[in-house]
């Protein structure tokens, strides 16, 4: 298998295949299917739903069954391949499903010499640790636009979810004297905290929002973290992001120390449906409207 | 050693420390007084009173509940190394909370204690099942313990695995933390407290005799299955109700009853007493640390991390002082029908059994059109993904099966076994070290760091082992005390729940997935030259079951023979572990299958065990690889699932 010389290190080096799929893109712009064969695999979840909403079906991706309850949009068609798990994507599999392209991200750079065998890689990050992601997604999106001959798509993605977040920010303007915390529920007794390195924290900050989880986050989030933490800051509004384990239902129905927290007791608790928490655009918007929805719907704690 | 003359000190110190415990408690209840003016202390009572309080109270409790279920386990099964961890109890009921969690939801919301309590029992039933025949003897008992417990930790494993969504849950009850919301978990473990103790009361007459060897006992009109079963019970019940409220606090019901007798409890009486009561301090003072240290920081170390952290250091300084000898000696490995008298042939065979699997793993896949036979171009295809993790996993199993027998060898033990050592579990260390420290670690770092993590678990049990002179036992004690430690410390850095958790996760349960070219060759290099080795040493093995008096009469250095065959085993594990994760079941299983099918001489068996272990090693990753295609299954279930019933098999047959 030749290996792609441009490739190898940085993905943003202009390759030959990237630049005739540039020109092709270009020259056919305006929706014509003529494109010549472009059969990508995808492991990373954020840059998987940002290949989908460029319109551009990847052949496999990892862990099709959880991508599709966690982090329900964009829709997969039903002929993605599986490549398996994240911690452990399946080589075989991936090499079967002969891609011309892999689309992976530093998380599996400790791989990326065996994906190197199979066909060209292009890696790039969203999350770093203390990095707001939204901005590295915009540019991700741009990138693989771009690799991939789908700058117009990129192009519309990126303003697409520009105008949702202003369209949420507008809505929510009423709302922002309170700050917010965004957590997943672990289990009974603890929480998962969003911080302002995270896509949920960066989308809330976009909104006009203030995170009310200021302390230091490992990888956008702070885990695992005591429910009673969320009575130090009594006026902030508690976001729940789905799904929620079952054994923490009890808590939520019985557990005194909840049911005395004054944003329980004041109605300022909403939760959302599930939302992929390391995702890139697609979940920001998705976030973005549920939560909106979320905090208009609500009636208690006015303003 | 422990005396009269040291009795009193050691209970003053006892003192001290539940004094220190205590300062710990009121300190975090005077940071909720409303001391200051003005202060308002609406939210803080709340927090006082729902949280602070029931925390003490459960640490009490739960540590008091541990402490008395390890003290029966060790009564009724005569071994110093069994608690509700060892006999798989814990794993049990984690496994069956686990299972809840994913496929009845429900009845984790409404009844977890119950859920808890019926994995814990169908562990502890499924021993008894096993070793009925055999009078409840207590080798067979905690071999098959173990046995059940790697294998409920390799199905937990997977299940969390497959579904990525709870994972954060299913950690930290794993890691056991004691934060509460409330009163329930308080009551329900002073409700379990209290029945056990007045069980205890009623048992405790009958119990001493236990402390004499079986014949004596029943010869005094003891009816033992009837006692050893009612002590299980009730140490079955201790145990799972704290799982199920709190987690998995594996270190207390070790540490206690061997505290208890090194501060001279002599008597049951004695021990039952005091390993509540050193249980419940031992928590109480930890989780009092743990709240100081974890104040004002938003990461928090689990309790259940934390009593390894503190314990298995304790333990290991406390081990030469600890006399093993007062237990009333174990019934020794279980004999073959007969000793093959040919061995070549059986050698033969074997090899050949292990050259059919490699070709079938090889040539038979799934793809996405379903089964293949991968030949031609295909297999060419495949071939790079292929061939190496055969060869490391054919490697890692060949070295596990070696470092085990040397172990059960050297220690006269048949429960030694590399996962024993602990040395597996310092190569988990340094690698959630370099995770942790290092973003996007290469591989090469990654494997410089779990080398470091099993060069310093290495150092600490050799250590160890100079001092062990008289009684190979502490060895493993020490070993299980370090390995308890570095799984903690995994546990702790997997709950923070990120991606470099899943990694750990991967690799905990032993993915051979990743394996590349030159980590193959690394590994079958390292195999190689390591096994090239015991031809040297199978004349010590074959010593040194007799006994070091007799080996030295024999005119065998005892202390140098002994360090370096603790230093190869030790290679062996290390270098297996990195390839294909801790969970290193095969090395307790293919020695004893070598010893069973007949394989007596030291020599013979050795050639036996690594064939045995390289061919389940090689099937066990065949199947991983397949049978959730494309979900790959961790190969320690495997390895698990091939040698386990084989092994209970085999031991219930030669009664």
């Amino acid at each position: 298998m030749p290996m792609h010389p441009a490739s190898r290190h940085n993905a943003f080096t202009v390759s030959r295949r990237r630049f005739l799929g540039a020109a092709i893109g270009s020259s056919l712009a305006g929706g014509v299917r003529a494109r010549p064969r472009q059969r990508v695999a995808v492991l990373d979840w954020a840059m998987f739903e940002t290949l989908l909403a460029l319109d551009v079906t990847p052949v496999a991706a990892t862990e099709l069954v959880q991508f599709r309850k966690v982090a329900v949009e964009p829709d997969v068609p039903s002929h993605v391949a599986d490549l398996g798990l994240r911690g452990s994507p399946n080589f075989e599999m991936l090499r079967l499903s002969d891609p011309d392209l892999i689309v992976s991200s530093h998380w599996f750079s400790w791989i990326q010499d065996r994906l190197e065998t199979i066909a060209p890689v292009a890696s790039y990050a969203v999350y770093e640790p203390g990095r707001p992601p939204y901005a590295p997604a915009e540019q991700i999106t741009m990138a693989l636009g771009e690799r991939l001959g789908r700058e117009v798509q990129a192009r519309s993605s990126l303003d697409a979810a520009s105008l949702e977040l202003a369209q949420a920010s507008r809505r929510l303007a009423e709302r922002t004297a309170r700050s917010v915390f965004l957590i997943n529920l672990g289990d009974a007794r603890h929480f998962r905290a969003f911080g302002h390195d995270s896509m949920f924290g960066d989308v809330l900050q976009r909104l006009g929002l203030r995170n009310a989880w200021a302390k230091p986050t490992s990888y956008a989030a702070a885990a695992p973290v005591p429910l009673e933490a969320l009575a130090e800051m009594p006026e902030a509004w508690i976001v729940i992001v789905s799904p929620i384990p079952p054994d923490a239902h009890g808590t939520l129905r019985d557990s005194p120390l909840w049911k005395a927290l004054p944003a329980v007791r004041q109605g300022r608790v909403v939760a959302l449906p599930p939302v992929n928490p390391f995702g890139a655009l697609p979940a920001a918007r998705r976030f973005a409207r549920l939560l909106t929805g979320a905090l208009v719907g609500a009636g208690g704690g006015v303003g | 050693m422990v005396d009269g003359m040291t009795h009193r000190p050691l209970t003053l110190a006892w003192f001290a420390v539940f004094a220190v415990a205590l300062g710990l408690c009121a300190y975090q209840i005077l940071r909720l007084l409303p001391l200051a003016s003005g202060q308002s202390f609406d939210l803080d009572s709340i927090l006082l009173f729902n949280s602070v309080l029931p925390r003490a109270v459960v640490a009490l409790l739960s540590g008091a509940a541990l402490g008395l279920s390890g003290a029966l386990l060790q009564q009724i099964l005569r071994n110093p190394i069994a608690d509700p961890s060892t006999l798989g109890i814990s794993a049990g009921a984690q496994f069956a909370m686990t299972a809840a969690t994913l496929f009845a939801p429900a009845l984790m919301d409404t009844s977890r204690e119950a859920v808890a309590l019926v994995g814990g029992l169908t562990v502890a039933i499924m021993l008894m099942a096993l070793s009925w025949r055999r009078g409840l003897e207590p080798i067979t008992i905690v071999l098959a313990g173990m046995v059940v417990s790697l294998i409920a930790m390799a199905l937990s494993a997977t299940l969390i695995l497959a579904h990525g969504e709870y994972m954060m849950s299913l950690l930290i009850w794993g890691s056991g933390s004691l934060t509460q919301q409330g009163w329930g978990p308080a009551q329900a473990l002073a409700v379990t407290l209290l029945f056990s103790s007045v069980a205890c009361f009623l048992l405790i007459r009958p119990l001493e005799l236990l402390g004499l060897a079986d014949a004596s006992a029943r010869s005094l009109g003891v009816n033992l299955p009837a006692l050893r079963l009612a002590t299980l019970a009730v140490a079955v019940w201790l145990a799972t109700t704290v799982t199920a409220e709190v987690g998995v606090l594996g270190f207390v019901g070790l540490a206690a009853p061997t505290l208890a007798r090194l501060g001279g409890a002599r008597t049951q009486r004695d021990t039952l007493v005091a390993a509540p009561l050193i249980g419940a301090v031992i928590l109480w003072l930890t989780d009092g640390l743990v709240q100081l240290a974890a104040h004002g920081s938003a990461e928090m170390v689990p309790t259940g991390a934390a009593t390894a952290l503190l314990g298995g250091p304790l333990l290991l300084y406390l081990l030469p002082r600890l006399n093993l000898s007062r237990q009333a000696p174990v019934s020794g490995q279980p004999a073959p029908t007969r000793r093959i008298a040919y061995p070549a042939p059986v050698l033969a065979v074997l090899t050949l059994l292990v050259v059919a699997m490699t070709t079938l793993a090889l040539l038979v896949g799934r793809g996405p059109d379903g089964w293949n036979l991968a030949t031609g171009q295909l297999l060419t295809d495949l071939l790079p993904f292929r061939a190496p993790r055969i060869a490391a996993a054919a490697a890692a199993g060949g070295m596990l099966a070696a470092a085990g027998m040397i172990l059960q060898r050297m220690t006269g033990n048949p429960l030694a076994s590399p996962e024993v050592l602990g040395v597996s579990a310092g190569a988990g260390i340094g690698l959630a070290a370099v995770l942790f420290t290092v973003s996007n670690a290469p591989m090469g770092t990654r494997l410089a760091g779990a080398t470091l993590g099993v060069g310093v678990v290495l150092g600490a049990l050799l250590f160890v082992a100079n001092r062990q002179d008289r009684n190979p036992e502490r060895l493993l004690l020490g070993g299980l005390a370090v390995g308890a430690l570095c799984n903690a410390l995994v546990s702790a850095a997997m709950i923070t729940g990120d991606v470099r958790a899943f990694q750990l996760l991967a690799w905990l349960s032993g993915s051979t997935n990743h394996i590349t070219r030159g980590e193959a060759t690394i590994a079958v290099t390292v195999a190689a030259f390591l096994l090239g080795l015991l031809p040297l040493m199978v004349r010590w093995l074959e010593i040194m079951p007799l006994g070091p008096d007799q080996a030295r009469a024999i005119g065998l250095p005892v202390r140098a023979s002994r360090g370096a065959l603790t230093l190869v085993a030790a290679g062996l594990t290390a270098a297996s572990s990195l390839v294909v994760g801790p969970l290193s079941f095969v090395g307790l299983v293919a020695p004893h299958m070598a010893w069973l099918i007949g394989f007596g001489r030291a020599r013979h068996q050795a050639m036996a065990a690594v064939l045995i272990g390289a061919g389940l090693m090689i099937g066990a990753d065949w199947l991983s690889r397949i049978v959730t295609f494309p979900y790959q299954v961790p190969l320690g279930l495997f390895a698990s699932l091939i040698g386990g019933p084989y092994l209970i098999w085999l031991l219930h047959r030669n009664r």
